[in-house]
């Protein structure tokens, strides 16, 4: 009897035991399985999940279905208390708050998360040298880091975007990523300097693969889960920075909308037409602890250790 | 110890020079910069020579941040633009208000801040902890200004109960008292607005770090001993679940800074932050200038403070 013959005997002694049941087949999860089902169990998570997914089907779909153009000025109806025509009510120059919250919307969100994927990508690329590479490079790149964090950041922010005069939609998410990145790229270099030194990353080396590939494909995706906890938590954070800039006249300009200027245009009139001001700072406030919510959901999810309950 | 202190010093220094050039040459490259504020098109050519030769703008950027670095060195950081009085004087003149809100508001967010977190921890899992839980996320997820507006409508325009903004009541005439009174009134809601992220965030960090403590050795040991309940607590494992939040406060001292201009500004309060925001609007670059120099040897001193504080007070830290 030969080796294979002996094989194959062996196999089908054991096939029967191997047959799938469907219990079987319930407990045998995939990974992103069982990270999806450890969120579901988060309540608080799914709640800020559900609103946030109604937030942009409000503020993208919206817009399609209610036809109402967030600049069209209509003096008779300044001023009006949220009704049935006009759902949260009119500015003082009569234009439609609710067209205005959805327009607003899209730009603070769309700043909101392109801020952070460029924060993410600036932080990432820094985190990964550093942490990879170690020595020089890391001493060079975690004093930098360094210099960017000594600095008061809301001031330094604040006076960029009043010195530059452009206020545009850009302009403001490049401010605002540049100032996100350095506690992104603190926390990929911790996670490159203890990677690098695992096996995989060893066994990798010894088939060839270079460092770019090592970085990238090898380490980087063992490192998501923090990546994408603090890539959520920052959406929220810079939605606030924005909505902080517009507010006071330094973020985007007018006639564009945003959530933050529209609070501070409705500030003027606080006294006599409140909704102005809460309407869309209800807003900000709601998508902030969404953004908070979801992104501890997704730690609680994505952390290995954390025991099943 | 000392070398250590001296080491991190030499460093601090190091860091503020660079810091320094930084900020000088970002705000005087910017489209818009220090140029853009003194020159318009109607000024004659005599005039624009004069101004050049006055703030030294023929000079190479460089030979600029020097002169500038030179006199800041001595406590001459310039005059401003708008009304061409010493920039020192006019930031001395708004330093007390802040001082006085800034102190009221640490004492206020430390005091609930620890409390709230001892309560949480010895509580861990009841029902005060879940609702302690859940209003920390509504406090770290709202904005200061937000929080500002919504408590000036509140407190002061639905309820009357406090004023809006400003430090004191015109029209009046108080005895010293009754002044006293009518100004902590004032601070009352900028105080509150001021404190309560951070309230948020420090309770949670409180929490986390008495529980940890209430699991040691030594607390059990002391129990054993015989420590009552509260003597345990608190001073037993309060002074060292303490440690880690004076460090936390210390490091976030330039977000309390931010969020400082952006209350006073909010409450009309007549201190750094709101000369700060007016500078912004008047573009007022050598006050801007020194502010942000200002901000960041603060921020840097209070990093420092918080190295060495966390030595002194942990003796297994080693200065190497």
């Amino acid at each position: 009897m030969d080796r294979s013959e002996q094989l194959s005997a062996t196999q089908e002694e054991v096939e029967p035991f191997l047959e799938l049941t469907p219990e079987l087949v319930q407990q045998r999860r995939s990974q992103g399985r069982i990270i999806f089902d450890r969120f579901m169990r988060n309540r608080a998570a799914i709640v800020g999940a559900v609103f946030l997914v109604l937030l942009f089907l409000v503020c993208f779909v919206g817009p399609l279905i209610i036809r109402s153009d967030p600049n069209a000025l209509n003096f008779s109806a300044a001023s009006q208390g949220p009704s049935f025509k006009y759902l949260f009510g009119t500015d003082s120059l009569g234009r439609d708050e609710l067209a205005r919250v959805m327009a607003g919307g899209q730009v603070s969100l769309l700043v909101g998360l392109s801020s952070m994927v460029m924060a993410i990508i600036f932080g990432v690329g820094i985190g990964a040298f550093a942490g990879y590479f170690g020595g020089i490079v890391d001493n060079l790149l975690m004093r930098f880091t360094d210099v960017a964090l000594a600095v008061p950041l809301y001031l330094l922010l604040f006076v960029l975007s009043a010195a530059i005069t452009d206020h545009s939609p850009r302009t403001v998410i490049i401010l605002i990523a540049a100032f996100g990145w350095t506690s992104v790229s603190r926390l990929v270099r911790g996670e490159f300097l203890t990677l690098r030194e695992r096996e995989f990353v060893l066994a990798a080396r010894t088939i060839g693969a270079g460092n770019l590939r090592l970085m990238f494909r090898h380490i980087l995706p063992n490192a998501a889960g923090p990546i994408i906890v603090s890539a959520t938590l920052l959406v929220g954070t810079n939605i606030i920075l924005e909505s902080v800039l517009s507010y006071f006249n330094f973020g985007i300009a007018p006639p564009a909308a945003s959530w933050g200027n529209l609070v501070g245009d409705g500030h003027d009139y606080f006294f006599s037409a409140p909704w102005l001001v809460f309407i869309p700072g209800l807003f900000i406030f709601l998508t902030a602890l969404s953004f908070n919510l979801v992104g501890d959901g997704l730690r609680d999810a994505l952390d290995p250790y954390m025991t099943e309950r | 110890m000392g070398r250590y202190i001296i080491r991190r010093l030499l460093q601090a220094i190091l860091l503020l020079f660079l810091l320094s050039l930084g900020m000088f040459l970002l705000l005087h490259l910017m489209p818009g910069g220090p140029v853009g504020v003194l020159f318009n098109p109607r000024q004659s050519g005599a005039v624009k020579a004069a101004i050049t030769k006055q703030f030294g703008l023929d000079q190479p950027l460089i030979i600029q941040y020097f002169r500038w670095l030179g006199s800041a060195l001595v406590g001459n950081f310039g005059y401003s633009f708008a009304d061409y009085q010493p920039v020192l004087r006019i930031i001395g003149q708004r330093f007390p208000a802040t001082l006085e809100l800034f102190t009221y508001a640490l004492l206020f967010a430390l005091i609930l801040a620890i409390t709230l977190g001892m309560i949480s921890a010895v509580r861990q899992g009841s029902i005060t902890d879940y609702t302690l839980t859940s209003l920390s996320y509504f406090g770290i997820s709202m904005p200061i200004f937000l929080f500002g507006l919504f408590a000036q409508y509140i407190f002061g325009v639905w309820l009357h109960w406090l004023p809006t903004s400003g430090t004191q009541t015109y029209g009046y005439t108080f005895d010293a008292f009754g002044q006293y009174l009518d100004h902590l009134s004032h601070l009352v809601l900028p105080m509150l607005v001021l404190s309560l992220t951070f309230i948020a965030g420090w309770s949670r960090y409180m929490r986390s770090s008495m529980i940890e403590v209430l699991k040691q050795d030594y607390i059990r040991t002391a129990r054993a001993k015989g420590v009552g309940p509260v003597s345990l607590l608190i001073r037993h494992a309060l002074r060292n679940a303490v440690i880690p939040l004076i460090t936390v406060v210390a490091l976030n001292f330039g977000q309390i800074a931010g969020g400082a201009a952006i209350t006073e500004g909010i409450f009309g309060w007549p201190g750094m932050g709101s000369l700060f925001l007016a500078s912004l609007d008047a573009r007022d670059y050598p006050v801007l200038l020194a502010m942000l120099l200002l901000g960041a040897v603060l921020v840097i001193m209070f990093n420092l403070i918080a190295d060495i504080l966390y030595a002194v007070v942990d003796p297994r830290i080693r200065y190497s």
